[in-house]
């Protein structure tokens, strides 16, 4: 099965970003926290830390991101939670309503 | 319908009038549905009933809005003699929302989770018999629409196995050109367009706009853009620091 990497912001108070906190969140009550193997933090006080150094070697701008590690050694990089959902975590299971207005925000025409 | 198909199709009706993309969409499809907000997509409306009387047309009833929308939705059906469709959420979902958040969550929490039940899961189910759909949407509403396509395949509806169009006949009409086309053809429209507003959705989250104001700064203009997404950039640091 694959490896997991959740890759979460720490604000320069010590809180969790947002964004962060809410996906965490809906991983939890999805039941699917569990299949999170590891979880990195790039912390705003320590920008040298893992999380910065792995958002830098990916090349990702947001966060959280995750990184799938298959059993070939092959790193997926996910920024979208529901891609993550759809291909990983749940890729039989239907798509929530707010799943899918998450990931397509030009839904705001509706 | 594929990606390919799309391309050849927005290929060949680059440049043509709102009725020529509509009667192309009403010709191709048998499963296509109308999408009617209750504002100034009304011209779809008149336009498709000139092609097709029995045109499926169908509005999302979120429960939250103006009511004269409502009247308005009334007005449409009996006016064009269509079977409007008015759909509904799930009386679970929302009894489920508004007792563990409230009748107001979205000034608080944002409006996604609200717009999720009372919009995009009775659409979902909706289109989920299409092979597509109609939408009003214009490049001038906003500047997040200004690519908007006239014909696209839906990135959010579509299923794997089951591709969905999405067919904007207005992608290239100002607000100008739809109004000169409500008046040259006696189009009812809504009384809230006389109060200025020129988006109108849901009541708690849509207010008039100024001229010269996007239409999309009348909606949730409490949410902060800047809080819409978690920044990873080396700028965030200096920011902060
Ligand atoms: S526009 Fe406002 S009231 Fe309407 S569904 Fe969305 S959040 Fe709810």
């Amino acid at each position: 099965m694959a490896r997991v990497t959740m890759v979460k912001k720490v604000l320069a108070d010590g809180r969790p970003c947002r964004k962060c906190a809410e996906v965490e969140a809906r991983l939890r009550g999805e039941g699917l926290w569990s299949r999170i193997h590891r979880v990195v933090v790039a912390d705003e006080r320590d920008p040298e830390g893992e999380g910065w150094r792995l958002a830098r070697r990916h090349g990702i701008a947001t966060a959280p991101f995750f990184l799938v590690e298959d059993g070939d050694g092959t790193v997926r990089v996910y920024t979208a939670y529901l891609r993550l959902l759809r291909e990983v975590l749940r890729p039989a299971a239907a798509v929530s309503a707010l799943d899918l207005l998450e990931a397509h925000p030009e839904l705001d025409f509706v | 319908m594929d990606g390919k198909l799309v391309e050849r199709a927005r290929r060949e009706l680059a440049g043509a009038e709102p009725q020529e993309i509509l009667r192309w969409a009403l010709e191709r499809f048998q499963r296509i549905a109308l999408s009617f907000s209750g504002a100034e997509d009304v011209v779809l409306v008149d336009m498709a009933v000139r092609i097709r009387p029995d045109v499926a047309v169908f509005s999302l009833d979120t429960g939250r809005l103006h009511p004269e929308t409502y009247r308005f939705l009334e007005r449409v059906r009996e006016h064009y003699g269509i079977a409007l469709e008015v759909l509904f959420p799930d009386a679970a979902e929302v009894e489920a929302l508004v007792r563990e958040r409230g009748l107001y969550s979205f000034y608080r929490e944002g409006h996604k989770a609200c717009c999720a039940v009372r919009k995009v899961a009775p659409l979902r189910r909706r289109l989920a018999g299409l092979d597509a759909w109609v939408t009003g949407q214009r490049r001038d509403q906003s500047p997040t629409r200004a690519a908007v396509p006239v014909v696209e395949l839906d990135a959010a509806f579509s299923q794997p196995d089951r591709p969905l169009v999405k067919v904007n006949p207005l992608a290239e009409w100002s607000s100008a050109q739809v109004w000169a086309y409500i008046r040259a053809h006696d189009v009812p429209y809504n009384a809230l367009h006389a109060r200025g507003y020129v988006s109108i959705g849901c009541e708690p989250c849509t207010r008039p706009v100024l001229p010269h104001q996007h239409e999309r700064e009348g909606r949730w203009w409490w949410e902060d853009a800047r809080e819409k997404e978690c920044g990873l950039h080396a700028g965030n640091l200096a920011a902060n620091g």
